[in-house]
């Protein structure tokens, strides 16, 4: 039977889990890492990723239902992580459809959920599967140690290249500098709460579980964008670039 | 490593920190300057993390665009917004509640 790991090791062992899985890694990111996308493809982008991150909140206000009472830091960064997200300052959603706009989307278009891929209904769906019935300690690992932690090291990359190369304002790319500081601490305030109360060999196997699928769905979903809209692999989805 | 000395309200907290550090980062895991260091949206929009750089400015960038909006001619008097500033030097900061309810006064190109 497996051992309690201490913190230090469980947290060693969920930063393996994501990592070699992350986004980082995918075509859609590299392509746009060098700065071989179009505007066209970074609006398909912001078309699909309202419908990953618009229901951010959605997401975690299911885990906060759940959360045991006496759990009250777990609930109260859940609390302030939605608040943030929607009326801390300016809606996260606002930013990124300020960025779609620029890209030559619409809001109406980027808000349509018929304009996501089949893989980014999968996403969202996994995330809203994830809340709703998963423990709420496992949930937070999925949803904010596997996928929100992975943002500032993503956007830290992407963002310089959308100023340089793609040729963006700063009040453009916003939604993107945001989030290297947001989700910094999102990330490690959901470690922190994992590292806490994942207090079982079981409880921590589980953790480490769900961020690998966690970091795979991410991976899938970018990854997916590149084969539909740039390579073009998927009929009816892709566009010229 | 940098080395942050922050002055707020009377108390001094002094700490070592990793290169690139953002202090809103650290205060909002809970880590030094917390809880001295008053912040709040993280991302250049409220200015409540407005700190006054009392020495180490000239190794940080030069201010950004939110920071030239958001503290105008406060910039003159050496303020910086924490959110925005990624550490790689020594630095030493003010935060006091003066500093923090001084009326925002964007400079007029900035409007």
């Amino acid at each position: 039977m497996a051992e309690l790991m201490t913190q230090a090791e469980f947290r060693a062992a969920l930063e393996n889990a994501i990592k070699g899985r992350s986004a980082n890694t995918s075509p859609f990111s590299v392509a746009w890492a060098e700065g071989k996308l179009s505007r066209e493809h970074l609006a398909r982008w912001a078309e699909n990723h309202f419908h990953y991150v618009g229901p951010f909140a959605d997401y975690l206000a299911y885990v906060y239902a759940r959360m045991p009472d006496r759990y009250t830091e777990a609930k109260d960064f859940l609390l302030a992580n939605m608040y943030e997200e929607e009326i801390g300052g300016d809606r996260h959603t606002d930013l990124l459809i300020r960025f779609a706009e620029a890209c030559g989307t619409t809001r109406e278009r980027v808000t349509d959920p018929d304009n996501m891929s089949p893989t980014t209904r999968g996403l969202q769906s996994w995330c809203y599967a994830v809340a709703m019935r998963e423990d709420p300690i496992v949930a937070v690992a999925a949803l904010v140690v596997g996928l929100e932690s992975q943002v500032p090291s993503i956007y830290r990359r992407q963002t310089p290249t959308l100023r340089k190369i793609y040729g963006f304002t700063d009040e453009e790319v916003e939604f993107f500098d945001l989030h290297i500081v947001s989700d910094e601490i999102h990330g490690e305030r959901g470690y922190q709460i994992v590292l806490e109360h994942a207090n079982t060999p079981e409880l921590q196997a589980r953790c480490l579980k769900i961020c690998e699928i966690g970091a795979q769905m991410r991976l899938l979903y970018t990854t997916a964008l590149y084969n539909d809209y740039v390579a073009g692999t998927a009929p009816g989805l892709s566009v010229a670039a | 490593m940098p080395n942050v000395t922050f002055h707020k309200n009377g108390h001094t907290l002094q700490g070592e920190v990793k290169p690139e550090t953002n202090l809103v980062v650290r205060a909002g895991i809970r880590q030094f300057p917390h809880p001295l260091l008053t912040f709040g949206c993280g991302m250049g929009k409220c200015a409540k993390c407005a700190c006054r750089v009392l020495s180490g400015a000239e190794h940080l960038p030069a201010p950004n665009w939110k920071e030239v909006k958001l503290l105008g001619s406060r910039l003159d008097d050496g303020f910086r917004l924490c959110c925005q500033l990624w550490l790689t030097h020594d630095i030493e900061l003010a935060q006091d509640d003066i500093a923090r309810s001084a009326p925002v006064e964007a400079r007029p190109e900035c409007m």
